[in-house]
């Protein structure tokens, strides 16, 4: 996880954070006045650019979702929540980058692209898992604090996430990922090996990330749903309907976030920058 | 239109210190959440349009009306649609579902209009060299400003290339939201592209100027906190603090609302 500090370092890094959170931002904000929670979240399609850019920026990618969340929010669901968005939208970038190369063996074209029916897969696989780690963190924070219901916001924001990723995202990124290669702008091209963790447990690290994204929203949604009458999406404001705060969800969540991220220290992908900066270079001699 | 949001005005609100409007933002925060009685919520939106009136920048809120509209609108059908009270107003609307639902709207719409005013008010380089002087590192404080300084760029780009494609005959405004989404997603995508080819010119252009060239950096604006921020800072406290009395005093919730 170290490489979300060290790309600090890079200049080009520190511009991609800026550009990838000003184009999301900007995708975001005409999306305001559609609402779905008001205050909370609206239809947002912009949301394919964390996985995309976290995908071929890495780092800065996730940043700049962060980043991009919280000026958007500024235009329509600035509030405390806002704190948990910053967090969530972080994970959204950051997931597709850390955990690509964990599907690929050693060897195998692990180019970021979604140009063969494996990668495909991998990419649609690690959106769902993206978006429900983002509703995770962001539904948890806001049931935490009394806002709005777990179970409420935590599917609207998954099949939200989910929806805008799988939809759109593999038409951007055959679009981009050819450009973004060509300048010389991806990731992996960019940070230097020992900036970036080894990948010695990335077996564990993908499973318990699958366990704590997965499996927290899961057992949030069964406690939500079972313990506190809670209704899933718009039914969680029916009258009757559960409220927030709960305890057992505050507390029973906390190890499923913690899994998380003990995941995202043991995920590594140094292997895949190696692979990617061998390639560059074998290209060059061949020139 | 011109596409930044910071108005360049004279007023004692643009002379404070980002640091006290940063505070002040997060004030407003506060204040907008303790009330959900709409009455309450009223006053606490005539503090925040009284400072914005003040430091001559509602004329931005012209630009979100329609953000703000939309939510107000949305918030209230919501609850008082799935709230219920005690006492029945319309066929299964009651009194104080439709109280707690127009306080909810304004909630969030102060927090909107305190956002606005925020940056109408600050400056990008004020935004950064606040963030660094709260302690945020100067990279990332520097990533927010462009980003925030970029935003509006994107935009009008992207209304640059829709009215050339207009101009070509290109029939954007026909149909439904849907059929104009999509007429206008492909013209987004040359904005894409083109803001990531500026990376690698912007990243130069910042190594050309000394970014990152030493550890410690000099700046060239100076903010210092005056004793106009302390004057307005204790002034708020103190409206803050009123604020918290009357709360916890049992005032500005809605007596019969349930969800």
């Amino acid at each position: 996880m170290k490489e979300i500090f060290t790309m600090w370092r890079h200049t080009q890094m520190v511009v991609l954070v800026a550009l990838s959170a000003a184009i999301y931002a900007a995708v975001l904000i005409p999306f305001k006045g559609f609402t779905i929670i008001p205050g909370f979240t609206e239809v947002r399609p912009a949301n394919v650019f964390p996985f995309v850019f976290g995908l071929l920026f890495g780092p800065a990618g996730a940043w700049g979702a962060a980043i991009g969340n919280l000026i958007g929010d500024f235009f329509g669901t600035l509030g405390p929540g806002s704190i948990a968005g910053f967090i969530g939208n972080f994970f959204l970038g950051f997931l597709p980058y850390k955990m690509w190369h964990t599907f690929f063996r050693r060897g195998e074209n692990m180019e970021q692209n979604v140009n063969s029916g494996k990668k495909l897969a991998v990419y649609v696989a690690i959106t769902i898992l993206a978006s429900a780690v983002c509703a995770l963190w962001i539904a948890w924070f806001n049931d935490l604090i009394g806002f709005v219901p777990f179970a409420a916001l935590g599917a609207i924001i998954t099949v939200n996430n989910a929806i805008a990723g799988i939809v759109l995202g593999p038409i951007l990124l055959l679009i981009l990922y050819p450009r973004v290669k060509r300048w010389g702008l991806l990731w992996t091209e960019i940070i230097l090996p020992e900036e970036v963790p080894a990948s010695r447990f990335q077996l564990l690290g993908n499973i318990l990330m699958w366990i704590g994204g997965l499996g927290g929203l899961i057992v949030g949604l069964a406690l939500g749903l079972g313990v506190y009458d809670q209704g899933l999406a718009a039914a969680g404001f029916a009258p009757g309907a559960g409220g927030t705060g709960g305890l057992v969800i505050g507390i029973g969540l906390l190890p499923f976030l913690i899994l998380i991220i003990v995941a995202s220290f043991l995920l590594g992908g140094r292997e895949q920058v190696e692979a990617a900066q061998e390639e560059v270079a074998t290209d060059t001699r061949t020139r | 239109m011109d596409p930044f949001l910071y108005l360049d005005r004279d007023t004692w609100v643009h002379r404070l210190d980002p640091r006290t409007k940063m505070l002040l933002l997060i004030g407003a925060f506060v204040l907008a959440f303790l009330f959900v009685n709409p009455l309450y919520g009223l006053v606490v939106l005539a503090i925040v349009l009284a400072f914005g009136y003040a430091a001559k920048s509602l004329t931005n809120l012209r630009r979100i009306w329609f953000i703000l509209f939309m939510i107000a609108v949305m918030t209230v059908i919501l609850w008082s649609v799935f709230g219920s009270g005690e006492t029945p107003l319309f066929l299964f609307v009651e009194r104080e579902a439709l109280l707690y639902g127009a306080g909810a709207a304004l909630r969030i719409d102060i927090m909107i209009v305190a956002g606005m005013i925020f940056l109408s008010t600050t400056r990008n380089e004020e935004i950064a060299t606040g963030l660094v002087k709260l302690g945020i590192p100067y990279r990332f404080a520097f990533a927010v400003s462009t980003a925030l300084r970029l935003v509006p760029t994107i935009a009008a780009t992207g209304s640059t290339i829709g009215q050339a494609q207009r101009s070509r005959g290109l029939d954007l405004e026909s149909g439904n939201i849907i059929q104009r989404v999509r007429k206008n997603t492909p013209l987004l995508i040359p904005v894409f592209v083109s803001t990531i080819r500026s990376t690698n010119v912007f990243s130069m252009a910042l190594e050309s100027k000394g970014f990152g060239a030493s550890p410690q950096r000099t700046y060239f604006l100076k903010i210092e906190m005056t004793r106009r921020d302390a004057l307005v800072l204790a002034s708020f406290a103190a409206l803050l603090v009123a604020a918290l009395a009357l709360r916890f005093s049992g005032y500005g919730g809605v007596e019969g609302f349930s969800r």
